[in-house]
């Protein structure tokens, strides 16, 4: 009796600590980007819907009745979720405190993004994890599968093959899997996945990708027109909001950006190196690298990550406008385009890297590898190769969930920003020079 | 062993090919009597051009039949399978749902205009307008089996070697050279733009797409099934005339234009073909141009055509719509990463990967070095925009 007390008391000290470190940094991470300078009006939407799932703990703020599903990867068709009648959230994490938790059960090489999420799943107080019907995780690594069979324990789980090439027989299978998701969607949800109901979210979510498609058309036409970190911050809340909702608060960012754009205000009036962050996933509240950037005198140009532009860039483009059609529609957006490393030919992540160097005039890479991502690091090696050719400077950055490394990452991110500005043309130097 | 099985069913394919054009004249689906091989304008305005016209309407209600017949069958079969779930109730009630549609382009308008503009013509052209020009041979399936039109098209002589041979030598001369000069100016983008064959699969296609009905996707196998039944195709398409054949009794394009214009020629396999090709081409888009003799050996001619398909590799983003789209099953155009240009033999310009591509120019249709069609996000996002914008 009185050694399951104390249990008691001992567990719930620790979900206090737990709660206080959690919503501690959470807290800091928004502060910090939120002093950031340039902010576009309309940003402080995305800001609040970070703010209520991290720091208030809220879940998603939907209508009482509807379902959440929890996605683990972009290749989740969130149009299916939608047609089922539920909210789909991007549980992928970047929490500190959870990785601490998760690093004791997780072993020691497997990746923080798994171990945070394992993490949260043990404590069991995240109510955007806790308030899931299920949970979609595509078997796109060795961690993945394994997060897969543990989160089990816990809640309902599908996992989903990812094939490892995208022949024309792997997107049929993978049509097929929509199908079996499909199934399980509505026995969760107890609505129909009906032609109506799938047109509708097809409607809802490619919203969405129209007002993204603008954003990054305004952010290409005109640089500097917005801090790359309030991008990726934008990007970061769109896994906790209803596409819908996102896409009107995402319009009021335009319609500010782009009357920005006719005034021709900028962020800065210098000429800061402009940055692209590729690699591992950058999640909120893991944003200490593109803060850093920031903050030392760079600006994220572009980002080429999981939870930035690659889940939503590509529309589901529909060729054949029946159910089937929809469907396939839906499978061949989400193998074909992505430049997953799960892929085993992956080389279409160069050309990738490439287009947006071209199109965001990116003077240097920053190649983030979470500890234990393999599936990147293993790419690392042929994108330097490829990027050397085209004489853009790449670093590694090797980092996990926590914050010890801080002052090393600052270090070696402000001696890559000095680099590129002592490679900058050096018209711009003497101009400087005659200021003095 | 599966390379094995697949020469084989190949080679079965082309055998039964080969006999039912060499037999073809002792196939007959509908015979018109003596006499009735000739037309006027009056002929078409009476009720004598209902009787001609009559193997055609047998044609399109037994391909109906066949297509209800299949969706039922398919239905049916599938509702218990793993897949049950693919075609287990989930059409629209009476069309409520829309899937995403986007705003019909002017090239695509252009192009559906001129292929009925030009059918007619091919069609009725000669008689409505007096014209008669033999000269003039245009590489288009169009059956010069009739006199009555305009231009010729060319896979009348190109189909029968031995009887353009016995024409005096200034004919032959004038045949080769028109053929050539449009091959050259406009490569397969006849097929695209002015095959009356191309608008009646088209058609089909454009039922499916409103009937909301599943068709065939794109698949690799499927394709190069498809090949050496093209190969042989154009062996019987040239050859068959040789070996005392008749292309003509074979060919399912026959029953198009010549009947609508009034003559009452007799259908032999063709009619069967033809039933067979609608219902095909009602669930796969432009089935026959996959196999067309006529269509290939032009295309072959496509490095020096004037249509070209071009591609900016560097804002490709492989998603693939275009090979989705493609009616052709023309793969390289979203593997391609280094050339610009990705014309390809099978290529027939219809713009459908142009029509699909999400990324500013990665795609475009240009004509001698101008573009006529360029790829851009915001027509393929125009489904989505909101109203007010």
């Amino acid at each position: 009796m009185i050694t399951i007390s104390r249990d008691q008391e001992r567990k719930a000290r620790q979900d206090k600590r737990f709660i206080n470190k959690e919503t501690q940094t959470s807290e800091k991470y928004l502060r910090r980007i939120e002093e950031l300078p340039g902010a576009p009006e309309g940003m402080k939407a995305f800001l609040d819907v970070l703010e209520h799932i991290y720091v208030d703990m809220h879940g998603v703020d939907i209508p009482q009745r509807q379902k959440t599903i929890g996605t683990y990867c972009v290749m989740v068709p969130q149009e299916l979720i939608y047609a089922a009648g539920a909210v789909p959230v991007k549980l992928c994490s970047g929490n500190y405190t959870a990785f601490f938790i998760g690093d004791d059960i997780a072993p020691r090489d497997a990746c923080p993004l798994v171990k945070a999420v394992a993490g949260f799943k043990h404590t069991g107080l995240m109510p955007v994890y806790e308030n899931c019907s299920m949970m979609i995780v595509p078997v796109t690594c060795d961690c993945k599968k394994k997060i897969a069979g543990m989160l089990g324990d816990y809640c309902d789980v599908m996992t989903m093959h990812v094939p490892t090439t995208k022949n024309d027989d792997d997107i049929d299978e993978f049509v097929d899997q929509l199908y079996d998701l499909a199934e399980r969607l509505e026995s969760i949800t107890g609505n129909k996945i009906t032609y109506d109901s799938l047109s509708a979210a097809f409607y809802k979510v490619g919203r969405a990708q129209y007002e993204l498609s603008e954003f990054i058309k305004l952010k290409r036409q005109s640089p500097y027109l917005i801090r790359g970190t309030h991008a990726m911050t934008i990007m970061n809340a769109y896994g906790y909001m209803p596409a819908d909702k996102w896409a009107d608060a995402l319009r009021s960012v335009n319609m500010s950006l782009s009357l920005r754009a006719v005034k021709g205000e900028k962020v800065t009036a210098k000429k800061l190196p402009r940055i692209l962050l590729t690699g591992s996933p950058i999640v909120f509240p893991n944003m200490k690298i593109p803060l850093l950037i920031e903050e030392m005198g760079g600006i994220v140009a572009g980002d080429e990550t999981c939870m930035g532009e690659r889940g939503m860039w590509d529309p589901p483009v529909i060729t054949d406008n029946s159910f089937d059609g929809m469907m396939r529609a839906l499978a061949n957006r989400s193998l074909r385009p992505c430049p997953c490393p799960t892929f085993a030919d992956n080389s279409q992540r160069i050309y990738r890297l490439k287009q947006l160097i071209k199109e965001n005039q990116i003077q240097g890479v920053i190649y983030h590898v979470l500890r234990g991502c393999l599936v990147y690091d293993f790419e690392y090696k042929r994108i330097e190769d490829e990027l050397g050719k085209l004489d853009i400077p790449v670093i590694r950055l090797e980092s996990d969930y926590n914050e010890e490394d801080v002052e090393q990452l600052r270090i070696r991110i402000e001696a890559f920003i000095e680099l590129i500005k002592l490679r900058q043309p050096v018209e711009k130097n003497t101009n400087i020079r005659r200021e003095l | 062993m599966r390379k094995k099985k697949r020469i084989i069913a190949a080679g079965i394919i082309c055998a039964v090919l080969l006999a039912l054009a060499y037999f073809a004249a002792y196939l007959p689906f509908y015979k018109f009597g003596e006499g009735s091989y000739a037309t006027s304008l009056k002929k078409i305005f009476s009720s004598e051009y209902i009787k001609t016209v009559a193997p055609l309407f047998i044609i399109f209600a037994v391909s109906a039949l066949g297509i209800v017949l299949i969706v039922c069958i398919r239905k049916k079969l599938m509702s218990k399978g793993r897949n049950s779930s693919v075609y287990a109730n989930r059409y629209s009630v009476r069309g409520a749902g829309k899937a995403p549609k986007q705003k019909l382009s002017l090239f695509m308008m252009i192009r559906w205009a001129l292929m009925t503009a030009f059918t007619v013509f091919m069609i009725w052209g000669g008689l409505l307008s007096g014209l008669r020009n033999e000269n003039i041979s245009i590489p288009v399936f169009s059956c010069p089996a009739n006199t009555v039109q305009p231009t010729e098209a060319s896979c009348y002589f190109l189909s029968h070697l031995n009887v353009l041979f016995t024409l005096p030598i200034k004919n032959i001369i004038i045949f080769f050279v028109s053929t050539l000069l449009f091959t050259i100016l406009l490569g397969r983008a006849m097929c695209g733009f002015l095959c009356p064959m191309g608008l009646i699969q088209d058609i089909m296609d454009k039922i499916r797409k409103k009937t909301k009905t599943k068709g065939i996707s794109a698949n690799e196998k499927m394709y190069s099934a498809f090949k050496p039944i093209k190969w042989f195709m154009i062996l019987l398409f040239i050859g068959l005339c040789f070996i005392g054949g008749n292309f003509c009794d074979f060919c399912p394009a026959i029953t198009v234009s010549p009947i609508l214009a009034g003559l009452g020629v007799s259908l032999y396999v063709s009619g069967f073909l033809m039933i067979f090709i609608l219902i095909g081409s009602f669930f796969k888009r432009r089935l026959f141009c996959n196999v067309c003799p006529l269509g290939y050996l032009v295309g072959l001619f496509h490095k020096v055509s004037l249509f070209r398909i071009k591609k900016d590799c560097t804002t490709c983003t492989e998603c693939g719509a275009c090979y989705e789209a493609c009616p052709m099953g023309i793969k390289t155009i979203y593997t391609e990463r280094e050339k610009a240009d990705v014309t390809e033999a099978n290529c027939i310009m219809c713009g459908e990967c142009v029509k699909c591509c999400p990324e500013d120019n990665a795609l475009s249709l240009t004509v001698a070095g101008k573009k006529l069609y360029t790829a851009s996000r915001k027509n393929v996002m125009s489904g989505y925009a909101p109203k007010d914008h």
